[in-house]
């Protein structure tokens, strides 16, 4: 299993398909921002996003976004709060603040959210 | 779905501007005498046509009613309709306009307004997307107070619109590490709607005020002494309230103290907006009208700067601004609507303003054009309160010597109908356009703001009223 640092430094990317979305590595997501949605409720498969977390991928379904990338725009992007697998989930420290965003060809970016972009916990 | 609704939005222009031609020649003929008004809008042309029916207000009523429940109650349908719901009914009642009324000038005036609105808005916003300004301080409540009193000022430089959308993100990292609603609702009452009564350029109502020959600086000179203690009063409610929400633990955060700003070309842009907002042919002799198409210079020109501000920014900023037209296409759609679908309500406002303004105080212009701007667009509200107000003294306000004249003698009438246009508009996420932009900035920066009814009855009733019933009674109650 990858860690998200490996992810960062060498530039690993994950992969989309419609609403779907496959990252390379396990955590639990605590806060989903995609356009003005803001989702923290994972527990209902019928709204807002499904996650379904496995050993070496999590993979996150956005219920009301069939097409993601009709639905991202050119600069913006997924934002989320995660912790990785295996670390203190209540340890505000070890919260980490991703964006992906669909770059074409079932490519998906991951950068960790930079002081410029504004994404509040 | 963008697309079908782009083809709904043109058939509504093409309905507003080209479908008159042809009816027009027929319009004496049809109107009925029974139920004639003077009803323009800006009282701009004086014509005569028949008065809508007053069931016509329910699309204005429906669409307000599903901006506050859709949200809440079908936010799924609400989010994926409500461009065509916005639109459809616009045309049904732009569509009684022309079939029922044969009336073209009031929908055509309105599309006038509405592009002059919506370019402003939206030039405003993607030049100020093209600003990157860094604050690296600690957020405290007086840094916030200083913020929230230097945006009022400048809202009445660059416009309530433009100094919102250029403060609004600095404002959030500013506050990023404890940011609550009530900083958001607190901007949008200060910001983007109160800080902007001192001049013409601060809010529309204004602006209109000065083209009838409000000179430019009666505003600043009648107002202030209204607009301080108002400003001072909601920034210490603010104050107080943040000072209980600072963290107990002092903060581990090492800060530089710094503060950067990126993106001098899009200053450039938004000095270009502001002088084009005086681009107008009733201010500069020179500049053509292109009557009776809905545009002019100054809209060619915001337009263009639409343009030109999104392709020359730097890339980097407009990534680090998560720069996306969503916002200010949401306020186009739904203010499309609320454009065409307050036609009449306006109309028969006018009308019964006209009846009755003999008989209004002061304060009662201060209330009727306040609790309507909080709900309609408050400039031709104001219009058509300070129609009344100066037809009360056989004042006529198309006429520029006798606004000047109404000013002068009747001073109260003017201040409690401009103070009320704009502050008022601070009472609902529609009451003025940056108001739902900078509730949309702060959604994708993953704030989770009040609904309409929440913000309404949680923020602006509890917070706004009593101090805007305070300015009635000190400045316009007993006054005649």
């Amino acid at each position: 299993m990858k860690s998200l640092d490996e992810i960062l430094q060498n530039n690993i990317t994950g992969m989309y398909y419609g609403n779907r979305v496959l990252l390379p590595f396990h955590f639990t997501a605590l806060k989903i921002v995609i356009e003005k949605d803001i989702i923290t409720d994972f527990s209902i498969r019928e709204k807002g996003a499904y996650v379904n977390e496995h050993p070496d991928f999590t993979e996150i379904y956005f219920i009301d976004y069939p097409v993601l990338e009709a639905n991202i725009s050119k600069y913006e992007n997924i934002k989320m709060i995660i912790v990785e697998k295996g670390k203190d989930i209540f340890d505000f420290s070890t919260h980490r603040k991703i964006a992906i965003r669909p770059e074409g060809n079932h490519i998906l970016s991951i950068k960790e959210i930079d002081e410029n972009t504004i994404f509040i916990e | 779905m963008i697309n079908k609704n782009l083809a709904f939005l043109i058939i509504l222009v093409i309905n507003v501007v080209f479908i008159p031609i042809d009816s027009y020649a027929s319009d004496e003929s049809l109107i009925d005498t029974s139920a004639l008004t003077l009803s323009s809008i800006s009282n701009q042309q004086v014509e005569e046509h028949p008065m809508p029916d007053i069931f016509m207000v329910i699309p204005f009523i429906t669409l307000l009613l599903m901006i506050a429940t859709g949200p809440l109650f079908y936010h799924k349908f609400w989010e994926k309709h409500y461009p065509k719901i916005a639109i459809l009914l616009g045309l049904i009642t732009v569509g009684y306009y022309l079939i029922v009324l044969h009336d073209t000038h009031t929908p055509l005036h309105t599309l006038d307004e509405y592009i002059s609105f919506i370019a402003l808005l939206g030039s405003l916003f993607v030049a100020s997307g093209g600003i990157l300004i860094k604050i690296d301080r600690k957020s405290t409540p007086m840094l916030n107070s200083v913020l929230f009193l230097f945006g009022a000022v400048i809202a009445n430089i660059i416009g309530t619109t433009g100094a919102s959308m250029l403060l609004i993100r600095p404002f959030l990292k500013l506050n990023k590490d404890r940011i609550k609603p009530y900083h958001i609702i607190f901007f949008i009452f200060i910001v983007s709607n109160i800080g902007g009564a001192l001049t013409p350029i601060g809010d529309p109502p204004l602006f209109l005020g000065f083209l009838k020959g409000v000179e430019f600086f009666w505003v600043i000179g009648h107002v202030w002494y209204i607009w301080l203690p108002t400003v001072i009063t909601i920034i210490s409610i603010f104050y107080f309230i943040d000072s209980r929400n600072m963290p107990d633990a002092a903060s581990e955060i090492k800060y530089s103290n710094k503060i950067e700003f990126k993106g001098i070309r899009s200053v450039f842009f938004l000095a270009i907006i502001i002088v084009s907002v005086f681009i107008d042919p009733a201010v500069i002799d020179w500049v053509p009208s292109f009557d009776p198409l809905p545009i002019g210079i100054r809209e060619i020109i915001m337009l263009s700067i639409i343009f030109i501000a999104y392709k020359s920014a730097p890339p980097e900023i407009l990534a680090a601004n998560e720069f996306d037209f969503e916002p200010i296409k949401e306020v186009a759609y739904l203010f499309v609507g609320i454009f065409a679908t307050m036609m009449p309500a306006l109309q028969i406002i006018a009308n019964e303003s006209n009846i009755y303004g003999q008989s209004l105080t002061p304060g009662i212009f201060y209330w009727a054009t306040g609790s309507l701007s909080a709900f309609l667009d408050n400039a031709p509200t104001y219009l058509n309160f300070l129609s009344a107000a100066m037809g009360k003294f056989n004042f006529d306000i198309n006429i520029p010597d006798q606004v000047l004249q109404f000013e002068l003698a009747h001073p109260i009438y003017l201040s409690a109908v401009s103070v009320a246009a704009v502050f008022f508009g601070a009472m609902t996420y529609i009451g003025n356009g940056p108001n739902f932009m900078v509730k949309s900035i702060s959604e994708r920066a993953g704030i989770r703001m009040p609904s309409f009814f929440g913000f309404l009855f949680k923020y602006a009733v509890p917070v706004l009223l009593p101090i805007f019933t305070l300015v009635w009674l000190v400045f316009y109650f007993g006054k005649v």
